[in-house]
């Protein structure tokens, strides 16, 4: 046996796992593959995608949206920034200490599409996709990667994009974009860009203002918050015929292999949609942030509002919000989640007479988790104890808490509580009341 | 209870008592292969040799040092050190305890001293080596952290958490790991590392004679992609290796890291003297050569020893006898519960805790006698003791000199001693002390070409960075490879480089410790089901297949199921007093022949395997007591194996029936296998044995027991290795084929067993009652033809 056929013994090969095209024999032929990519196929690749060649090492496809441009209920011009190209309040969204102040400089929102998850070095970011506010358009510039050779000087180009920004915006961005474009920086040796520059993950924020409520009874799976299900809800615009994620590296390999880009104009559409959806979802959670709790169309989003400004130090605009989470119509988990919220918030600020009507409201609930009843009656206890000063209704709120499955340290508190209130009633209830 | 601690002098002439006591008084009597001690040795005590600090070693370091008690170097230190300092590989064989840790700290701190921007890579086979080496060299670092440098020590493996992962990356000058977290953590996250690799100047490489065989061929691997990594980044690292004595530890280190490499072996450190003895357990029953139990002599002799107070270690083979062993020693000398445990067990299955506890009770003294599986031979700080106990033998040379060496100080008396069990092994050295004193210890041997091994890498290697149109890899023309990676679409050729373009991450699918990582999975089905152990592919259908015995630790599983392609065998806990051996059909054809003399050839052959049956074997009396067919399917495999032909001329001379020359030919295979990893330094199961013509027609043939009729009239005996492509003992062997023969003939010609057992020619019952003769026959014959050859050609 020659050594071909030993290794191919070995490695047991079989045939490429077949793309989603196969009328592809015009790209097909031996010289083409593994040769330099022919002019005529450039012109191809470039006709196919509509982009244009840099250096003819790889390709950079721009498009621009229009004001009228729309996704759903959201057309381009319902998202432009302030006429100064500021977004107030925008550093609400970042995580960390962030703070009301916004962050300077232009916003770049950014999406890869990659030849796997499994990251390290053999992971490429074979699409870059960009996105900017652009006066009264918005406007899309994708880096195409067709073969790695090109891969240092594309990013480089990068490199100069992401520097005139101020600010990178991404979904789920910290966990995975960021440091795969880092990784990708760091192997040709050049210098990490994400690390420096400002970065909002719109993921985090988005959870917060527009995941569906989470079931108490059910516990468990978190509702999902993928982009194109934010895009649905939030904007109402449902995709059609867009190519689902999984199959995105397999259908970069064919192109790669085979010198066909019709595969890639899908993937193309999906990264620009991505990173369109990404750029309106970030202007409505900054036009919630800059109008307030007006502006929330449902509890639910009047709750994260709260909860984002809550966190932020602006506890003015996180009580308005909370107290507008609790008037809008909503299900029971959210409701109880804002009256919580409010009650909380309201005690932290010494509101004690809105806090306690708050756990009032919520006893009154039917279907509210036991352990937040439980929270209701301790805090109602510690209120007419302490504020109220009312200390029958202390005692009654305190028995009433020790009905629910409480931990024993938890138990043994409320038990003391009830030995103190006992003695401060002296002889006006000489026999303890019974429990119930 | 045990004595209290008395002062050194005592404890010399206590242990002058013991040993007068065991050998009869003698000083060195000559040897006595028949005998109970079949061999007493003394190894003189040795003074110091010293050297200065070599001119390049920075203050800062010299003075570290210094306040730690050391003022000058050992020779061997001072050599090494220079070597590292002018930046040349290093291979350093000195013993246990001859302070081989400075020889690579030394010159890796003074380079951090110097330019703070070094970095170097250390690399243990095991987890626990590192963390050992982390407390000794955080003592010395915090030494010579001072307000303006301070030099990050980390271990880098597995158990590290996530979150402390990105601050080792940018804060450690110095990254303790193994290799199969450089294989699978650290290269294909390179970028990530770029500090490092842009900046590594040391990669030592800690035992280094740990890395032979497959873990060897795919350490050479590891490290070719490694220095690729180096390159990109623009640093070439110089190597300091350490490494037990082995036969060829320059050649080792110069075909794992494939660069020259100077040796340092002369060892200037002090020794005391050392008295090194062979017991072999009486004979109870010569018939069937049955000697008194191995661990009953060893609690004796160690018990002997403890009686004394001389503090001791105790290695056993397995983790059972170890057990067992620890058990029967505290039953004679632990106190009464809750007083301080004097008697310690220790091996792998311990938690690091405890093992850290009993490493520290060692070293203070407290714990006066430790019995450990081989998890204490490698370099885990335990201090000097006085005694070392080896029951059985460990194998091979170089890993007895690295027990025995547990016992010495470097100044005072200590001693070793070797207690044989009656496996083929243990009775060949104890009976041929000269072999184990006075011969070469053993050669490591790799096989980094073999192509399973090399295709794996090759594929984490273009996942970490593209090859490019001209690169080599390896010996074989890595481009040919890539090309066939191309055809199931792994990498593509662009325009001169190959590009990985697969969404898998290969490493994942690599093992270091074995050559495919396609294993049989054992699940416990007693209780639910839990996964209880692993066995390779190769072995599994001769293991687990239905109705086997399989033990773990002493107990007793029985398989009710193997599914074959779903490669998990189940099995439940059982009662039982007996074990199963697998009767194998094996068929060797030889494929192409690389080279050959009248009666000695190696090439490459192809194997295939077919577990037909199993004996059921009664535990201690080892008598058959049943037996059942099975039908398993065929493997089949490619690999290298070295041949014996016994001439037809030859066969045809031996005065004896058919079936007695068949006879003498299975029990010469059986006692060349016990030869031939004796040479080869390997395990067992590393090589595999048949007899056959190696002709397509002729059927193989096992044992007597083989039904098929036909015996070959010009019979071969291959010797092959046990994975597919061959792991490098082929070739050796074929050179040491004079060796093999003649040292086969001591095997068997020196037993004192009357027709065969399973120290020599294997079992009677295996084998006919004439097994022996007909094989010492063969190879008079074998050795008389090429004597006549040679007496022939000159004249």
């Amino acid at each position: 046996m020659n050594l071909a056929e030993r290794l191919r013994s070995v490695v047991r090969v079989e045939p490429a796992k077949a793309g989603p095209h196969d009328d592809e024999e015009r790209f097909h032929d031996d010289e083409e593959r593994g040769g330099r990519l022919q002019p005529a196929h450039h012109d191809h690749i470039a006709e196919t995608l509509g982009g244009e060649w840099r250096d003819g090492r790889y390709l950079v496809v721009d498009r621009t949206y229009h004001a009228g441009f729309r996704l759903g209920r959201v057309a381009v011009s319902d998202c432009l920034p302030a006429d100064d190209g500021r977004w107030p309040r925008l550093g609400l969204l970042m995580s960390g200490a962030g703070g009301a102040d916004p962050p300077c400089g232009r916003l770049l929102f950014l999406d890869l599409e990659t030849t796997g998850l499994a990251g390290g070095a053999g992971t490429y970011a074979f699409l870059v996709g960009c996105g900017w506010f652009d006066g009264a358009v918005f406007r899309v510039r994708q880096f195409v990667l067709t073969s790695f050779a090109a891969e240092r000087l594309l990013l480089e180009e990068l490199a100069a994009l992401m520097r005139a920004a101020g600010v990178l915006v991404t979904y789920n961005g910290k966990t995975f974009d960021a440091p795969l474009i880092d990784t990708r920086f760091l192997f040709h040796r050049l210098e990490a860009p994400c690390s420096g520059l400002a970065h909002i993950d719109l993921l985090h924020p988005a959870r917060r203002l527009w995941r569906p409520a989470v079931d108490f009874h059910l516990g468990g799976g978190e509702p999902s918050c993928r982009l194109s299900l934010m895009e649905q809800s939030i904007l109402g615009h449902v995709r059609e015929d867009d190519v689902p994620g999984f199959e995105i590296p397999s259908r970069y390999f064919q192109f790669v292999r085979s010198g066909d880009a019709r595969g890639l104009d899908g993937v193309l559409e999906h990264n620009r949609l991505d990173v369109l959806s990404l750029a309106m979802l970030t202007a409505r959670a900054s036009q919630l942030l800059d109008e307030g709790a007006p502006a929330a169309h449902t509890a639910r989003e009047a709750l994260g509002l709260g909860r984002l400004y809550e966190r932020g130090g602006m506890t003015e605009e996180a009580r308005a919000c909370f107290a507008r989470a609790i008037e809008l119509e909503a299900d029971i988990f959210t409701r109880v989640e804002a009256l919580r919220a409010y009650a909380v918030l309201c005690r932290r600020e010494r509101r004690y007479l809105e806090a306690a009507d708050a756990w009032r409201r919520m006893l009154t609930l039917h279907g509210c988790p036991p352990r937040l009843t439980q929270e209701a009656t301790e805090a109602l206890a510690v209120h007419h104890e302490h504020r109220a000063r009312d200390l029958s209704m202390a005692r009654q709120f305190a028995v009433q808490s020790l009905q629910f499955n409480v931990s024993r340290s938890r138990a043994q508190a409320v038990h003391h509580r009830l030995a103190r209130i006992d003695r401060k009633l002296g002889g006006s209830s000489p026999q303890p009341a019974p429990l119930f | 209870m045990l004595p209290a601690k008395r002062t050194s002098a005592a404890q010399e002439m206590a242990l002058q008592t013991v040993l007068d006591r065991l050998t009869g008084g003698l000083p060195a009597p000559r040897d006595m292969p028949d005998g109970w001690v079949t061999a007493v040795r003394v190894l003189p005590a040795r003074a110091a040799s010293h050297a200065p600090f070599p001119p390049g070693i920075d203050h800062r370091l010299r003075d570290a040092l210094q306040s730690r008690g050391i003022e000058q170097l050992y020779t061997h230190q001072a050599v090494a050190i220079d070597h590292a300092l002018t930046r040349r590989n290093l291979v350093i064989t000195t013993p246990t305890a001859s302070g081989k840790t400075l020889c690579y700290n030394a010159p890796v701190l003074n380079a951090i001293l110097r330019d703070p921007s070094t970095r170097a890579l250390y690399l243990f086979p095991t987890k626990a080596l590192a963390q050992d080496q982390l407390a000794e060299l955080h003592e010395l670092s915090n030494v010579l952290s001072g307000d303006e440098t301070s030099i990050g020590v980390f271990t880098y493996d597995g158990d590290t958490p996530q979150d402390a992962r990105r601050a080792i990356r940018g804060r450690a000058h110095i990254v303790l790991t193994n290799p199969d977290m450089i294989h699978s953590g650290i290269l294909p996250h390179h970028p990530r590392w770029a500090k490092l690799f842009e900046n590594l100047r040391y990669v030592v490489i800690d035992e280094l004679h740990a890395y032979r065989g497959v873990f060897g061929s795919h350490l050479t691997n590891v490290l070719r992609r490694l220095r690729r990594i180096c390159r990109h980044y623009g640093s070439n690292p110089t190597f300091i290796c350490s490494s037990a004595t082995i036969a060829n530890p320059r050649e080792l280190a110069e075909s794992l890291v494939e660069q020259p490499f100077e040796l340092v072996s002369e060892n200037g450190a002090p020794r005391g003297e050392k008295f090194f003895l062979f017991v072999n357990p009486p004979v109870v029953s010569q018939q069937l050569g049955i000697r008194r139990s191995y661990l009953s002599e060893t609690r004796r002799i160690a018990g002997e020893f403890l009686k004394r107070d001389l503090q001791s270690i105790v290695f056993a083979q397995s983790r059972l006898s170890t057990e067992l062993l620890t058990t029967y020693l505290k039953d004679d000398f632990e106190g009464p519960p809750g007083t301080r445990e004097q008697i310690r067990g220790y091996r792998g299955g311990y938690l690091p805790q405890r093992r850290r506890e009993i490493e520290k009770g060692l070293r203070e003294g407290i714990v006066r006698a430790v019995v450990s599986t081989n998890a204490l031979e490698l370099g885990i700080d335990i201090g000097a003791l006085d005694v070392c106990v080896m029951a059985g033998y460990p194998g091979t040379i170089a890993a007895t000199w690295q027990r025995a060496g547990r016992a010495g100080r470097r100044s005072g008396r200590s001693a070793a001693v070797l207690v044989a069990s009656s496996a083929p092994l243990d009775q060949f050295v104890v009976r041929n002390p000269s072999y184990f004193f006075d011969a070469p210890p053993e050669r490591a041997l790799i096989n980094p070409d073999n192509l399973h091994i090399l295709v794996d890498h090759v594929k984490c290697a273009a996942f970490e960075l593209p090859f490019t149109a001209s690169e080599t890899y390896g010996r074989h023309d890595v481009q040919e490879v890539l090309g066939v990676l191309a055809e199931s679409g792994l990498v593509h050729r662009g325009e001169d480089q190959w590009q990985w373009t697969s969404e898998s991450y290969p490493a994942d699918a690599v093992s270091l410790r074995s050559i495919s990582s396609d294993n049989f999975v054992v699940v416990d089905i007693t209780q639910g089901a839990d996964v209880i152990g692993e066995t390779s592919f190769t072995s599994g259908p001769a293991t687990l297949h239905e109705r086997a015995i399989y033990l773990v630790e002493g107990v007793l599983y029985q398989v009710e199921r193997l599914d074959f392609e779903g490669r998990k065998a189940f099995v439940r806990r059982i009662d039982c007093d007996y074990y199963t051996d697998a009767i194998t059909y094996t068929k060797v054809t030889v494929l192409d022949t690389f080279a050959a003399d009248p009666t000695a050839s190696h090439g490459e052959v192809h194997v295939s395997s077919r577990v037909v049956g199993f004996k059921k074997i009664k535990f201690y009396t080892n008598e058959n007591v049943g037996s059942g067919e099975l039908d398993l399917p065929e493997q089949q495999m490619h690999t290298t194996a070295y041949w014996l032909t016994v001439p037809r001329e030859v066969m045809a001379a031996l005065p004896y029936a058919s079936d007695d020359r068949r006879d003498g030919v299975v029990g010469l295979s059986f006692a060349m296998r016990q030869v031939a990893q004796l040479l080869l330094m390997c395990d067992r199961q590393d090589i595999g044995i048949s007899i056959g013509g190696g002709d397509e027609a002729e059927p193989g043939v096992s044992s007597r027991n083989d039904p098929r009729p036909h015996f070959p009239d010009e019979p071969r005996v291959f010797i092959y290795d046990n994975y597919p492509g061959g792991i490098g003992f082929s070739e050796p062997l074929f050179r040491m084929h004079g060796e093999l023969l003649s040292r086969t003939r001591e095997l068997i010609a020196g037993c004192e067993c009357e027709h065969g057992c399973p120290t020599c020619v294997g079992p009677v019952g295996n084998t006919g009652p004439l097994a022996k003769v007909v094989a010492l026959r063969i190879l008079d014959q074998i050795a008389a033809q090429s004597t006549g050859r040679l007496e022939a050609g000159v004249a």
